[in-house]
């Protein structure tokens, strides 16, 4: 359960506008201003457009053989998705929020949810604060939402995102009543965040189209009528804070596991703990959908109540193949504790996995298991890899160019600038 | 990778926090009695970069800049976060490329230099004008 915050504190949703897409263009200026779609794996479908591929009609998940033969005619550039530059990307936005906030909640790859307090003007101020620090030391554009519940502050959010006139940041309380009505007033229920698409038909059913008529529902009868989680909604949009910390979420793309602890933990040795817990449920849940992932990243955070040490280190660890392994899920997270202060107490940890993909399209993965890791042969490789480039070293038949990634389709993959030394960001001295 | 010469620390315009490791897989296993008299190696991370979160490493193509001891594939270490000021080595945006030039900040207009004689300067109205990507703090020189 998440801790409710002292006194009036708020909420701020922060996001990556089009994640995917702006964490190419920060190491690829020729991309501005172009349209620009990154891929599912395989180079499927379009999974982010920037706004000028939305701007030309491309819907969310079009297929890429449907856009190719007019790329060239809409000056439309493709990516494939790298997963790594953009898990290294969340991990640094993820730290670099936290010095902002003494409670944070990565809610996934590109989003958080911040702790925050202070007037409505001074939090006006933090949200550009924040978002100026993101755009300009790590190179992404994000949005602000800020409101006293998290339901709200995603709506806050979106509208900061939609409407030119907020720059980027919006504050629901100080927007007048009035056109907040009207926004609510617009949006469909569907719209709205954990309302799923099924419950929009019943919805309509008893009248409520608009999340305006869902904030003025009687959030009893919507408890009777739907369940517990529809009336925390209803209360949130009227004010209430009552969405508790989810401790595992699936995207379209990730896994989360996040929770907090009961008492702190004040040591590496116990995160330690904490992840190789997390890595078994994560390697459970990646089984049971028949996945495996490819990157992986670990996080830790500092408690609300103990603003003088707060801390919110983040770090994201390609895998050395794709896997759902629990010992590899671990180890990787592992990576987070040398950045973990001993005496310093961290309430919550969890872990995030992304570049899913399922399990049928595997290498050879036999001499990846267990008896052969303990000679150090997976480490070796990974160490060889790491070094001189993906591809340079394999076992048996991975050991073809292309390495062990070689069941996927990632013909417009951009470098992974910034987690391989042999693909970093080329700087022209001409 | 040889001796580090840079043009110069740039003063940090930043007080943010700054402990890192690199995010690479670390073997971990049980404490040697030895660590207890150990502080550890030198961990060029801690010494050279002052944030994590806004420093990359780029790696230079072109022999423009070799007057500040920066060469053809050598690796700079840039900070987003610092203030670009007269004089700093900086990484810009020039056409859609990112491109490594020293910035003169002068009484006529803002100037990307390159530090060789056979590369002429280029002129900008304002700083405005341009898009700073980071401030060159290290150069990573092959020797």
């Amino acid at each position: 359960m998440s801790r409710a915050l002292p006194g009036r504190g708020s909420i701020a949703l922060v996001d990556v506008n089009c994640f995917y897409a702006s964490a190419e263009r920060a190491f690829d200026p020729s991309l501005e201003d172009r349209p620009l779609v990154v891929l599912s794996n395989n180079d499927g479908c379009a999974v982010t457009r920037s706004p000028e591929a939305k701007a030309l009609g491309i819907p969310l998940g079009e297929p890429w053989f449907k856009l190719a033969p007019r790329a060239s005619e809409w000056g439309l550039v493709a990516r494939s998705s790298n997963y790594e530059l953009y898990g290294d990307i969340s991990a640094r936005v993820m730290e670099l929020l936290g010095r902002y906030s003494a409670w944070l909640e990565v809610y996934s790859i590109d989003e958080a949810f911040l702790g925050v307090s202070g007037t409505p003007a001074e939090l006006q101020q933090l949200g550009y604060s924040m978002k100026t620090a993101v755009r300009r030391n790590v190179g992404v554009p994000v949005c602000v939402g800020i409101a006293e519940t998290k339901t709200l502050a995603k709506l806050a959010n979106k509208w900061a995102k939609h409407n030119p006139a907020f720059d980027g940041v919006c504050h629901w309380d100080a927007v007048p009543a009035g056109q907040r009505e009207k926004l609510m007033a617009g949006l469909s229920v569907i719209e709205l965040w954990g309302v799923a698409a099924r419950l929009t038909k019943r919805l309509n059913g008893l009248g409520i189209h608009s999340v305006l008529d869902l904030a003025r529902a009687d959030p009893v009868r919507i408890r009777d009528r739907f369940s517990v989680v529809l009336m925390r909604t209803v209360l949130e949009l009227q004010g209430t804070p009552c969405i508790p910390l989810e401790e595992e979420r699936i995207g379209r793309d990730q896994l989360i596991f996040s929770r907090s602890f009961a008492a702190p933990i004040t040591t590496g040795a116990g995160l330690r703990q904490v992840f190789g817990v997390y890595a078994q449920q994560a390697s459970a849940r990646l089984a049971k959908h028949g996945l495996q992932a490819k990157v992986l990243t670990a996080f830790a955070a500092t408690s609300f109540y103990n603003p003088q040490a707060s801390s919110h280190p983040s770090v994201c660890v390609p895998l050395p193949m794709p896997t759902a392994d629990p010992v590899l899920l671990a180890r990787a997270a592992y990576a987070l504790l040398p950045r973990i202060v001993d005496g310093v107490k961290y309430v919550r940890a969890g872990i995030m996995v992304t570049d899913l993909r399922p399990t049928g399209n595997q290498a050879p993965l036999p001499v990846f298991e267990n008896p052969h890791e303990e000679r150090g042969i997976g480490s070796l490789l990974e160490e060889v890899s790491r070094r001189y480039g993906r591809g340079s070293i394999g076992l048996g038949q991975a050991g073809i160019r292309g390495g062990p990634d070689w069941s996927m389709k990632r013909d417009m993959l951009s470098p992974r600038y910034t987690t391989h030394w042999a693909e970093l960001p080329i700087v022209k001295a001409a | 990778m040889g001796v580090i010469i840079g043009p110069r620390v740039i003063d940090a315009g930043t007080s943010l926090l700054s402990v890192l490791i690199s995010p690479v897989l670390v073997a971990a296993g049980y404490p040697s009695p030895a660590q207890d008299y150990f502080d550890g190696r030198i961990d060029l991370n801690e010494h050279l970069i002052k944030d994590i979160t806004s420093t990359y490493v780029v790696r230079v193509s072109g022999d423009s800049m070799e007057g500040a001891g920066i060469s053809d594939g050598d690796e700079l270490i840039v900070n987003r976060a610092l203030e670009p000021r007269d004089g700093c080595v900086v990484v810009a945006v020039l056409d859609g490329e990112l491109t490594v030039k020293r910035l003169r900040l002068t009484a006529s207009g803002v100037v990307l230099a390159a530090d060789n004689p056979r590369y002429p300067d280029i002129r900008v109205p304002a700083l405005s004008d341009l898009v700073i990507w980071g401030v060159a703090t290290r150069c990573l020189h092959h020797v």
